[in-house]
């Protein structure tokens, strides 16, 4: 579900980047950016079966 | 260079951008493919990285447009370097087919760096940055709009199907089926 929100945010971002004020679009990526480092940070939880 | 060549190869960058998502459709449906969590996110962060080129074009280029590409493609390659070390041990297959001997998270980490290299190369240009009143439309023209358009719908669309195969619940790490689907069967 989370990732569906994230694409609908993106295209939403797009959408007043295009149409809408800059700030507001340069604000709303900052939050799509913090959401997506979250939910990869949520989601890189499993060890990596990696030995150097 | 100039703003309006500025705005062109922005516009080609989101032609770059609509190819690669098209490209990850083409494995999805062609190849019955279905995109894991890590996967989803490349995705997410190459439609990311489109943003800056958008506001290129519309307001005209500025540094702080170029960065917010910059900061979306090294945070895709964090992601997809995250999935390469995931499968990187000897022995192990791999997630998904592969395409010219890489998997697609390897082709994602090859594209965001490239992408980063792109946007610090354009950055040299400093003319670009100057006010052009010589030139263009508001929007850059058909072959902008054009571009933005289609990224948009391409991102739009994702929506879609990224509903369909999740559902309301979280995704699956290893998804076979459109969740949603298979609910309404």
């Amino acid at each position: 579900m989370e990732f569906t929100l994230l694409f609908l945010a993106t295209a939403i971002v797009m959408l007043v980047a295009w149409r809408g004020q800059r700030p507001l679009a340069l604000g709303l990526f900052a939050a799509v950016l913090i959401a997506c480092i979250a939910t990869y940070l949520h989601h890189a939880t499993d060890t990596l079966k990696l030995s150097f | 260079m100039t703003q309006a060549r500025a705005i062109t190869l922005n516009a080609l960058s989101l032609y770059a951008v609509a190819l690669v998502l098209a490209a990850a459709y083409a494995a999805q449906f062609i190849l019955q493919e279905l995109p894991c969590p890590l996967c989803l996110l490349q995705r997410i962060l190459f439609a990311a990285l489109a943003v800056g080129p958008i506001l290129n074009i519309r307001f005209g280029p500025r540094p702080s447009h170029y960065a917010m590409s910059l900061l979306a493609a090294v945070a895709g390659a964090v992601v997809s370097t995250r999935q390469v070390l995931l499968h990187i041990l000897p022995g192990d297959a791999g997630y998904g087919s592969a395409l010219l001997g890489f998997h697609y998270y390897t082709w994602a980490l090859l594209g965001f760096i490239t992408a980063i290299v792109l946007v610090a190369a354009i950055l040299l240009f400093d003319r670009q940055f100057e006010e052009d009143k010589a030139v263009l439309p508001a929007t850059g023209g058909a072959f902008a709009q054009t571009a933005v358009w289609l990224v948009i719908a391409l991102t739009a669309v994702n929506v879609v199907t990224t509903l369909l195969e999740c559902g309301f619940g979280a995704c699956a790490d290893n998804p076979r089926i459109y969740e949603l689907l298979q609910h309404a069967a």
